[in-house]
């Protein structure tokens, strides 16, 4: 069962996009490929995917891939880890978790010019006298996942940044006000009818 | 007698010719060895009441059965039955193997980072105890102690949650996800008893169906994923994380750390349908095209 699932997702697979490796990354199929002298069986990595032809870069789709989740660069940042806040007894008074980064807004070359003026205004209360935007995070124990957390608002951020706000043309604009004023003008009909009713429920002895 | 056990060779047999015979009048247990039982009904401190009290059901052992609670609907049949445990043992479980534990193993020279971990080598360092029986499917690679982890090893797990394959892979080593199926496993965690059973080393069996997605999938390192998706997911961790990926094609242990085990091989280096003899130090290898091709299927 598992091998009729695994042969067809490997042999059904003809050569795809070719990518060549960004260079110093290990291909371990390739590298640590198994020597004669190693037991090969019918399932080796090497028989599951038929090696596909390798051409030229992959310069374009890393490109594309930086554009779309920025790449943010750690030695522009600054990174400390202090004590985090909340209940915990001696390990939280001990251990360092909370991940903070610094790094100086306007001088920041890996943000878009625009971008970075529109974080300065989204974001005004987390940037300090010298210009220093500063994220904090203490969501888990661990120091890695709080820095993984602080570089995720910090894509967040700019992602919201580069958000163009949609303009609403002419006539949909008109059309979104007919609908308000007609939809207010069937409530208060309504109310006018709902009033009625009730009048006409009331007895008066006159 | 203490003398005798110092004595070398010739001053061995003269203490022997010297010494009165062994027998049943000259020996004695160690002191503290043998502790006599406790016997009730037998003089002051086991007898008159013989630890039983004074009248009632206590004494005269009538005693309601286990869980009655004088007639009060007894806590085990008022509190109502859910399928918490239902099918528990069908689940597979996974013993947890923090990377403080393994950092603490690596430090005192337990386990050695210049050669691929296995299951075999945690085991043998007695840092994991793994109960085939007890639907064990082997071992998971947990965080607690990523902050310290600093070790650069070639790891082969069961399973491991996407923070311990970041801190290793920052730390430049390599993290593997692989299946055993049960008989596989035993033999992985004991293998010289098995050896010394006689059988030749069975091929490791797939996995079942539902891990089947995550053994391929190169985010989890899988075992079966494709090779050529694993340098992606490295990267994409080390932009999560926030990490330079170290270049380990420039190690010098890079042999070492590509090494990688065949799905179908239990051990490094023995391929399945060899048989080991540990008392004549042999290995039989088969030479029937029939096995030879069953083998290698």
């Amino acid at each position: 069962m598992a091998a009729r699932v695994l042969r067809g997702l490997c042999r059904a697979r003809p050569a795809l996009l070719p990518a060549r490796t960004p260079p110093g990354i290990v291909h371990r199929a390739a590298a640590g490929a198994a020597p004669s002298s190693e037991f090969r069986s019918e399932y080796a990595l090497d028989r599951l995917y038929l090696e596909q032809a390798r051409s030229d870069p992959a310069e374009g789709s890393q490109d594309g891939t930086k554009q779309t989740s920025p790449d943010i660069p750690m030695d522009c940042l600054s990174i400390s880890y202090c004590r985090s806040s909340g209940p915990g007894g001696q390990n939280v008074n001990k251990v360092n978790s909370k991940a903070e980064v610094r790094f100086h807004l306007a001088s920041a070359d890996w943000i878009a010019e625009d971008v970075r003026q529109k974080i300065a205004v989204m974001h005004k209360n987390k940037i300090n006298k010298s210009g220093e935007l500063i994220i904090n995070s203490e969501v888990s124990r661990y120091q890695m996942k709080n820095l993984a957390d602080c570089l995720q608002k910090i894509r967040n951020m700019i992602k919201e940044a580069t958000q163009k706000s949609s303009v609403v043309s002419k006539e949909n604009s008109q059309l979104l006000i007919a609908r308000v004023q007609k939809m207010n003008r069937e409530r208060l009909r309504q109310k006018k009818i709902h009033s009625t009713i009730k009048q006409s429920r009331r007895v008066d002895f006159d | 007698m203490a003398a005798a056990s110092r004595g070398g060779g010739p001053k061995a047999m003269e203490l022997l010719r010297a010494l009165p015979r062994v027998s049943l009048v000259n020996l004695r247990p160690n002191p503290g060895a043998k502790k006599s039982e406790k016997r009730r009904g037998r003089g002051r401190h086991g007898g008159k009441k013989s630890g039983r009290g004074h009248k009632g059901q206590r004494q005269r052992g009538n005693r309601p059965r286990l869980g009655f609670e004088g007639g009060q609907t007894p806590f085990y049949l008022i509190i109502p039955k859910y399928g918490y445990n239902e099918g528990h043992s069908y689940r597979r479980q996974y013993h947890p193997l923090s990377l403080q534990k393994l950092q603490y193993l690596i430090d005192l020279g337990r386990v050695d980072p210049t050669q691929p971990i296995d299951l075999t080598q945690l085991t043998n360092a007695r840092g994991v105890t793994i109960q085939p029986l007890k639907r064990d499917y082997g071992v998971q690679l947990v965080e607690m102690g990523v902050d310290i982890f600093s070790a650069k090893v070639n790891i082969e797990v069961q399973m491991a949650s996407e923070l311990a394959i970041a801190a290793i892979e920052k730390n430049g080593g390599v993290v593997t996800t692989g299946f055993y199926d049960p008989r596989s496993l035993e033999i992985l965690c004991k293998p010289i008893p098995f050896f010394l059973r006689g059988q030749p080393i069975p091929k490791r069996m797939l996995p079942p169906e539902d891990l089947v997605r995550y053994y391929t999938d190169a985010r989890n390192r899988g075992y079966l994923a494709d090779p050529s998706k694993i340098p992606e997911a490295r990267l994409e961790l080390a932009k999560k994380y926030g990490y330079v990926l170290p270049d380990i094609s420039k190690d010098e242990l890079f042999q070492m750390l590509s090494t990688r085990k065949d799905p179908r091989q239990i051990f490094f280096g023995l391929a399945p349908g060899w048989v080991v003899n540990m008392s004549e130090k042999k290995i039989l290898k088969p030479t029937d095209e029939r096995l030879l091709r069953y083998y290698s299927s």
